[in-house]
């Protein structure tokens, strides 16, 4: 393969890291509009979601240019390959930031802080969160040291999903009136969950990318 | 692979007088398959097919060392017949080469010098060699107009339906494609295909997505030497050897 391609693949694997960043930093924000109540932080990511979606549009038609005119092999197959999944799975975690923030327009409240934090879910978001910054800096490093537990660390994270739902059902047996919003936690912790599974996507795609080799994270 | 090897070398090592330009190439060439050798200029990839079917010892100072065996017994062995190997390991040039002859007369011309001279029979060969090559349908009314008056594409299979009409196992390509217009390249890729149904099929080409289109096995040579030899899927994937890996994403060569 020529340079030409090389230069391109260079450019595009900084554009998909950008976009992975983005979509994790809506992630994080939505988590923080929800921590500390912030309707207007909330606003702010849900209005990310028409860039999230561009992004990934024209990083997708990228990669189909770029099999349409290298054909590429081996590593840059696979490199190419893998730049499709991680913005498949950057674009989902994006997405649940975006729900993320819905969840605290929907139900602010004053006293909802308590609520969040007395659940797991701020232990969880950092859990998450450090999951997914380690599959990007794996995918822009190639260093796979990055994502070497991640199959222990999405253990973790899901059991704390089933502990927020166990503190969710006491809570909402002391308090009924807690049920509305303690449902849309128990969401939150589902979303955050399932941002860990893209993030062993991310992982999964980048051991390919390094290695020749397919592997699955449970 | 689940079909029987048809060639097998074991060590094999060939010196063009001191230059030795193939190095200790040990392989398994499976039968009613097409098999490719890739790898950069000089690195002994035609130098290795002309080996099989002794196509090498026309040339002077040229020396071998190791074994080649066809169906287990080897061609370099005493009491072996050249011609007899060349019949059954059958060859096709990078340049199409056709006989300044009628096209009949191209494809007869084989099983004429293996002494069949029947007429009828000889009409026979000639239609399902003509047939097999893909060809038949474009010069059934034309049989006895000269070949070189056929395109480029129509000759080199010609010079196909020339090496089927002796009945071979093997069919040596080197360079097949090389001179030929994308659409006659697409022809022979598709002959290709369908003649591996009835023969093994070795393929030299320095056009590596035509590799990975055409062949089921693969063998990367550097140097004279076999770097890797695997199923084509595999090596296009993922392959084993650095060097495998940064000659067909283009990295040297």
């Amino acid at each position: 393969m020529t340079d030409k391609f090389h230069a391109e693949m260079a450019e595009m694997q900084k554009r998909v890291l950008e976009m992975g960043f983005f979509a994790e930093g809506m992630l994080r924000d939505a988590v923080e509009a929800l921590m500390t109540q912030d309707v207007a932080l909330a606003g702010d990511v849900k209005g990310r979601k028409g860039a999230l979606s561009s992004q990934n549009d024209l990083l997708e038609e990228e990669v189909y240019r770029m099999i349409a005119l290298y054909q590429p092999v081996a590593r840059d197959m696979r490199a190419v390959a893998c730049a499709l999944k991680v913005i498949a799975s950057a674009e989902r975690i994006g997405r649940y930031g975006k729900d993320i923030a819905n969840v605290v327009i929907a139900t602010t409240d004053a006293r909802a802080n308590d609520l969040a934090s007395g659940l797991s879910i701020p232990h969880m978001a950092g859990l998450v969160l450090s999951m997914i910054d380690d599959s990007l800096r794996a995918y822009e490093t190639g260093d796979l040291q990055y994502i070497r537990h991640h199959s222990e660390r999405d253990d973790v994270v899901d059991a704390l999903r089933h502990t927020i739902f166990r503190e969710g059902i006491t809570y909402m047996m002391e308090e009924p009136r807690t049920i509305t919003r303690c449902m849309n936690y128990l969401m939150v912790a589902r979303y955050l969950e399932r941002c860990a599974d893209h993030s062993c996507k991310i992982a999964e795609k980048v051991h390919y990318m390094v290695t020749g080799e397919r592997i699955e994270i449970k | 692979m689940t079909t029987q090897s048809i060639i097998c070398t074991q060590g094999l090592t060939l010196y063009y007088g001191e230059t030795r330009a193939l190095k200790d190439i040990t392989m398994r060439v499976s039968d009613r398959n097409v098999t490719a050798l890739i790898g950069p200029s000089g690195c002994g990839k035609s130098t290795l097919i002309r080996c099989f079917n002794r196509m090498n010892d026309l040339v002077d100072a040229c020396r071998i060392e190791g074994s080649v065996d066809l169906h287990g017994k080897d061609i370099y062995g005493n009491g072996t017949d050249p011609v007899e190997i060349r019949r059954r390991i059958g060859m096709v040039f990078q340049k199409p080469n056709p006989f300044p002859k009628s096209i009949y007369e191209n494809v007869a011309y084989g099983p004429r010098v293996h002494g069949i001279t029947d007429r009828a029979r000889l009409d026979r060969i000639v239609e399902e060699s003509l047939r097999k090559a893909a060809l038949w349908d474009e010069v059934k009314e034309r049989l006895s107009h000269p070949a070189m008056s056929l395109s480029g594409g129509q000759q080199q299979r010609l010079c196909i339906a020339r090496t089927l009409a002796v009945e071979p196992e093997v069919i040596l390509m080197d360079e097949p494609c090389s001179a030929l217009d994308p659409i006659a390249t697409a022809k022979i890729e598709a002959l290709i295909g369908e003649l591996k149904r009835q023969y093994c099929v070795i393929i030299v080409t320095h056009n590596m997505q035509q590799a990975s289109r055409v062949s089921d096995c693969c063998g990367f040579m550097y140097l004279g030497e076999m770097i890797e030899f695997g199923e084509t899927a595999q090596i296009f994937e993922s392959p084993e050897k650095e060097l495998t890996e940064n000659y067909i994403t283009g990295r040297f060569g």
